[in-house]
């Protein structure tokens, strides 16, 4: 559907069956304003999966990009996609950003989990096997952003030297998904991170009630996140908010969880959103009564923040498939306020922008928006409201500001200032649409050393069964 | 087109197209969604603005690589 070449895009595309995993057509159906993926496989019947709910249609989100295919591939195409993952040449982007699972161990057991973590099956990887698989990936996929996950990676009390040596082998940006209950708790271990080159945290941050906490992850959380926020800040280690959004539990706490972030600026970047995927571990119920698109939490943020935000603020991805993310990035003004200083209306729909290019520009503006200037002195990192307490609902609500910027301001301010709002919802085997993932920038590295986009990595089928991820560490056999 | 007479200051220039000396006026140069507003030399006859390099190579420069987006 995301079509470079002018041709009428197509709604036929190629899933794959959630319960065997076989390659089966599918087709995008539009009906009303909602648009879902329709699939039948010849032994397991049809399905039918939430793609898109509402405006912005998803007919009008795009953003074409020319296919770039990797140079260095670790895969062949032999079964054809997503049974050859390496990447193989038949990829249709190139990573901007890597993910490498330091550890399979995890403090916290969430009902929801796409890694699938605490199993306990698989024994930390060795800073050796580390350094090769980063070798790998730099060498395949060049200096792009990495990504340090698990289970939790701050398990590893050797996590800085992790860093260290991604930084030697030449990664300049680099994060940390965690739910931040170590750095809440070790403030030294903080310093060590950044120390040794850290340059943002990925916290999980679900709402900023502890019920939602309690369903998503089975406990009370919110002063440990609010506690990891403050030693970060400390630090001068940026912070990027990551709530998980499942309809029914959290949806209705989108504005909240924006206004805590805003709140909790600078030290918070942003706040990237990310709609629930049934991989990994999830409940086992209807899957499709949890999903919230892409739209609709566009709509959401712009109703339940007033208008502070816009529907209308928010862009496709100039990295991976349209239909995978939005984003629009603000300034804040020194008492408050709220500027989008994202690109304009009318550059989301044909926008081209080549592959490679894409990716580059990608990297440089993830590092600049996600992560706190360097060198910064620790009274800078201090939220902007000289509020005690951190909770949502005390402290000015923040206004839209529109009209004219004077540049010096600008420029003094934008490094510290800039603030992104964003989402990514990922993709598993019940609407698994194969052309989104040719177009995935977002890869993990196995650990047998082969790079497989993100959503490919976690698939899961009905019964468990990784399409990627096997168990005891090891790769399935297709 | 204009010719430097001094470098420092609106009132050193003349716009060769209308023998005008510039002035400086608020001038607004929009960039996607962001328009700063700045003072900059004019020519009050047919309006060309004169972006002096270093102001291109400096501030606008620096402000357009803030401003690029993903």
């Amino acid at each position: 559907m995301d079509d470079f070449m002018g041709k009428a895009p197509s709604n036929e595309t190629e899933s794959l069956c959630p319960v065997c995993l076989k390659r089966i057509k599918a087709a995008r159906l539009f009906q009303g304003d909602e648009v879902f993926l329709v699939k039948e496989c010849m032994d397991h019947g049809s399905f039918r999966t939430i793609l898109w709910r509402g405006e912005p249609s998803m007919t009008e989100w795009r953003r074409p990009k020319p296919p770039v295919h990797p140079d260095l591939c670790y895969g062949t195409v032999e079964k054809g996609c997503p049974f050859d993952c390496g990447l193989c040449d038949a990829h249709e982007q190139l990573p901007c950003s890597v993910l490498i699972e330091v550890t399979d161990r995890c403090n916290l057991h969430c009902p929801v989990c796409f890694a699938d973590s605490g199993r306990g099956e698989s024994a930390d990887p060795s800073l050796d096997k580390i350094s090769w698989l980063l070798e790998r990936a730099m060498a395949a996929a060049g200096p792009c952003n990495l990504q340090l996950s698990g289970g939790e990676p701050t398990l590893r009390d050797d996590l800085p030297d992790v860093v260290k040596l991604a930084r030697g082998i030449g990664y300049s940006f680099i994060q940390v998904n965690t739910n931040g209950l170590r750095l809440a708790a070790d403030k030294d271990y903080v310093r060590r991170l950044h120390a040794a080159g850290l340059s943002s945290v990925f916290l999980q941050f679900d709402g900023v009630d502890d019920a939602i906490h309690r369903i998503l992850r089975g406990r009370s959380l919110l002063d440990h996140k609010l506690q990891a926020v403050r030693n970060c800040g400390a630090t001068g280690l940026g912070v990027v908010l990551v709530p998980t959004v499942v309809r029914g539990v959290n949806t209705s706490a989108i504005g909240a969880i924006l206004r805590q972030g805003l709140q909790l600026a600078p030290t918070v970047r942003g706040v990237h959103f990310q709609p629930i995927s049934y991989f990994g571990r999830f409940p086992d119920h209807k899957v499709d009564e949890g999903r919230f698109t892409l739209p609709e939490l566009m709509r959401c943020l712009e109703e339940q923040t007033g208008g502070l935000v816009r529907v209308s603020d928010f862009s496709p991805p100039g990295c991976e498939h349209a239909h995978c993310s939005f984003h629009a990035t603000y300034m804040q003004t020194f008492d408050g306020g709220l500027r989008v200083i994202g690109a304009a209306e009318g550059d989301n729909c044909c926008s081209a922008v080549s592959g490679a290019g894409g990716v580059k520009r990608t990297v440089e503006t993830v590092s600049r928006r996600w992560s706190l200037p360097p060198a910064m002195p620790s009274s800078q990192c201090l939220p902007i409201y000289n509020a005690t307490s951190s909770c949502c609902g005390i402290g000015h609500d923040p206004t839209r500001i529109e009209g004219d910027l004077d540049l010096d301001v600008f420029l003094r301010e934008a490094a510290v200032r800039t603030f992104t709002i964003s989402a990514m919802t990922f993709q598993d085997a019940y609407n698994l649409d194969l052309e989104r993932l040719r177009g995935c920038c977002i890869s993990v590295i196995s650990p047998d050393g082969k790079l497989v986009p993100f959503c490919a990595y976690n698939l899961t089928g009905m019964g468990g069964k990784g399409l990627y991820r096997r168990r005891d560490g090891l790769r399935s056999q297709w | 087109m204009t010719e430097k007479i001094e470098s420092k200051n609106a009132s050193g220039w003349i716009c060769n197209r209308c023998n005008l000396p510039l002035e400086l006026q608020k001038i607004r140069l929009q960039y996607f969604r962001v328009i700063f507003a700045l003072d900059l030399p004019a020519c009050p006859g047919c309006g060309m603005i004169l972006i002096d390099e270093e102001l291109a190579t400096g501030k606008m420069a620096e402000a357009e690589q803030v401003l690029e987006d993903k």
